[in-house]
């Protein structure tokens, strides 16, 4: 084989090495000048010639997808500017990814990004959030629900506008409470009371009384925040100390494990999330529901089991305790800082969190707006009848911490939290150790 | 050497170079900058990076959470690898004394291992379905928390692996297994040999060196295991199946510590790699000893 190899000989060129080396220098030179005009051009483009400004965005689930709608009215008003819409998977982690990779590797494939409202802080302390306090008045944000404007906020500048809004809320089912004489619990105490009270009666062991999300994820981190809080405890204080009322903080866990060890809970919330819990408690086989209000739409959808029989109020809180206390949700609007349209991008993100934007993606489709009115709009409740409710909701919503190494955070209190709930660990030990890993964790970022 | 020969050398090595390029610039380039990484204190989003030495080498020897994942990791590789070794050498000598069928069982066999990850991993996420999945219904409506209780939930992500990829290993047997010339049986059955005693002294030592690729592949796959934890149960409840690479992918892509997240990915490399020589070692003796 190698002798026949061997014998293979390129065939001579005519050109000399030193031709060669010329004509390459020549193409290349050409390339730098073609590419340096190329840039001019697209650099310069914000005024003249078409302009395509890129938005990111996770996939906006329900019936009618209102986004594009809006893109076209958008460069109705803004001639020679196109929209692209490109959306990424329905998974944050998935959606974080891709940006985190993108930006940090100073990409500038897109404009405009919808953020899980607890990234604004971490991209923001990264430098990949175009700054808007320029365009935007810090009185332009007061229109949005409270909650969402200390994220858009953080460090006194402003980085994203608050676009769809998310509430953790209490679901009932209204019938049952109503054949038992009983009112929304307003403490757990009294939730467990009345799960206790309509299984008795209700002689259904298919019956579970109260679901909620375990499985070690964002979502717990959700719930078990929602305990504590309700509880009255805190994960920072001023001074950035984690877990100051550290009792307090336990004592949340022990409620959602004693949920569990009583069977008020099925064992099985350590596993579920969103959905698991929402499809089971839609097939009637549940008293209470901790989820967001995205649920409701389909509790009342046509083929829904439990359709016309459940209610919403706010999440319990506990007797003797802090008020109650409800996790946001929801995302934001951000621009990336290497734009190169950040005017343009600007005004696309104020036009898409107007209220006029958000009224037509409310009507059109089953999402939250982060704007208060509209939840008042006579056109919205027609389409939502249950909007001022959600709104009073929505109102009591509290931030998770706004801190740009939320994530770190999260991913930290999630496995012991998690061991508090399957009784690894006792609910003291796994606030303990939970405060020490991040505490360490955290040292010097800020 | 003749001028021939050293002519001959020479464009081996030119043809040579392209791969080793290649290799370098795919394998080698990558690995040693995850090294340097592991060397430095670096989070992007906080613009740290500075340099640490073997800091975080040192904290992981005493960080509960890693040694929680390596035991997670080596409990998932030696527990399904067993299995799946198991299994499927037994199916695998099943199907050489199938008669009939042996076309479909072989197309049947090959469909859980065709299949992607993330489609098994939802799959058996509603076999396991607390109140809705097959699994619990079954067991007489049983209320099983498959992925939520700390006992039960690597055992249904090892059964999971095991029922994805022993398919892999009896294939890999039965190609062997069909490359046995009927003689020997005949042979053995001359000699008074007992079905027992064909399998054990004919069969399965001239299944050995496959068996023994068989192995080296699964194991190095389960060291690595991800994906399934990933679907599954994020590595919980109380982090009871969080592998190795399911913390140094929370470290790396999920709260950007490059550094730190790299020291992770070292370990599972030196893990990997001292696997991989061990079982190269045994091969190299079972040539020696047929030789």
């Amino acid at each position: 084989m190698s002798g026949t190899i061997s014998r293979v000989r390129p065939p001579v060129s005519k050109v000399t090495a030193a031709q060669y080396f010329v004509v390459r220098v020549r193409r290349a030179a050409l390339l730098v000048v073609v590419a340096a005009l190329a840039v001019g051009c697209t650099g310069g483009g914000a005024e003249s010639g078409p302009v395509t400004l890129v938005f990111k965005h996770a996939k906006i689930l329900g019936p009618a997808d209102p986004v594009p709608g809006l893109l076209r009215e958008f460069e109705r008003r803004h001639p020679g500017v196109r929209v692209q819409a490109e959306s990424l998977s329905w998974n944050s982690d998935d959606q974080h990814q891709f940006f985190v990779i993108n930006l940090e590797g100073r990409g500038a494939a897109f404009d405009v990004m919808m953020l899980d409202v607890v990234w604004v802080a971490e991209f923001a302390r990264a430098g990949w959030l175009l700054d808007l306090s320029p365009w935007v008045a810090r009185a332009e944000l007061d229109p949005h629900f409270p909650s969402t404007i200390e994220p858009a906020t953080w460090n006194g500048r402003v980085w994203a506008l608050p676009w769809l809004m998310n509430v953790g809320v209490l679901y009932y089912r209204a019938d049952l409470l109503a054949k038992h004489r009983l009112e929304p619990p307003r403490t757990w105490e009294a939730l467990v009371d009345q799960v206790v009270r309509i299984r008795a009666a209700e002689r259904d062991p298919r019956l579970d009384g109260v679901l909620w999300q375990g499985r070690q994820y964002e979502g717990l981190t959700v719930n078990a925040l929602e305990a504590i809080w309700a509880n009255g405890g805190r994960v920072f204080d001023k001074n950035g100390v984690i877990f100051p009322e550290e009792e307090r903080a336990a004592g949340g866990l022990a409620l959602l494990r004693a949920l569990i060890v009583s069977g008020v809970s099925p064992s099985w919330v350590t596993a579920a999330d969103e959905e698991l819990s929402r499809r089971h408690f839609g097939d009637g086989r549940a008293v209470f529901l901790r989820n967001w209000p995205y649920a409701m739409d389909l509790f009342q959808a046509e083929t829904s089991r439990v359709r016309g029989r459940v209610g919403i109020a706010a999440l319990p809180g506990r007797v003797g305790g802090a008020v109650t206390a409800m996790s946001s949700g929801g995302a934001h609007l951000g621009v990336n800082r290497r734009t190169r349209h950040p005017e343009l991008a600007a005004a696309f993100v104020r036009f898409l969190a107007s209220a006029e934007a958000q009224k037509a993606m409310t009507v059109g489709g089953a999402l939250n707006p982060t704007r208060m009115a509209l939840y008042h709009d006579r056109d919205v409740v027609r389409s939502h009848p249950d909007f001022p409710v959600v709104h009073d909701l929505m109102l009591r919503a509290r931030p998770r911490p706004v801190t740009p190494a939320y994530l770190m955070l999260s991913s930290t209190l999630q496995p012991e939290f998690s061991a508090a709930l399957v009784g690894v660990k006792s609910p003291r030990q796994a606030i303990e150790h939970a405060r020490r890993r991040a505490t360490y964790l955290l040292e010097g970022l800020q | 050497m003749t001028a021939r020969e050293r002519a001959d050398a020479r464009v081996g090595r030119v043809m040579l170079a392209p791969a080793l390029v290649a290799l370098g610039a795919l394998a080698a380039w990558p690995g040693l900058w995850v090294l340097w990484l592991s060397l430095q204190r670096r989070i992007p989003v906080f613009g740290i990076e500075h340099f640490v030495g073997p800091s975080h080498y040192a904290f992981l020897a005493t960080d509960p959470r890693f040694w929680n994942a390596m035991e997670v990791t080596l409990i998932f590789t030696f527990v399904s690898v067993a299995l799946e070794f198991l299994l499927g050498l037994t199916v695998a000598l099943a199907l050489q004394r199938q008669r009939r069928g042996r076309r479909l069982a072989v197309a049947l066999l090959l469909l859980p291992w065709a299949l992607p990850s993330v489609v098994t991993g939802r799959t058996f996420e509603w076999l396991y379905h607390p109140s809705a999945g097959l699994l619990n219904f079954l067991l007489g409506g049983a209320a099983i928390n498959w992925l939520g209780e700390p006992g039960l939930a690597l055992p249904a992500l090892i059964i999971a692996d095991v029922w994805r990829t022993m398919p892999f290993v009896a294939l890999l047997c039965y190609a062997r297994v069909l490359t046995i010339p009927p003689e020997i049986y005949e042979a053995a059955r001359v000699d008074g040999a007992g079905a027992i005693a064909t399998v054990r002294d004919v069969t399965l030592p001239l299944l050995q060196r496959v068996l023994l690729i068989a192995l080296l592949f699964r194991s190095l796959d389960a060291l690595r295991a991800f994906d399934l934890m990933f679907v599954l149960t994020g590595g919980g409840p109380a982090n009871t199946t969080e592998t190795l690479t399911v913390y140094a992918y929370r470290s790396l892509f999920q709260t950007l510590q490059l550094g730190f997240g790299s020291a992770i990915g070292v370990v599972v490399f030196v893990l990997v790699m001292a696997v991989a020589w061990g079982y190269l070692r045994v091969m190299a003796r079972a040539e020696e000893a047929t030789a």
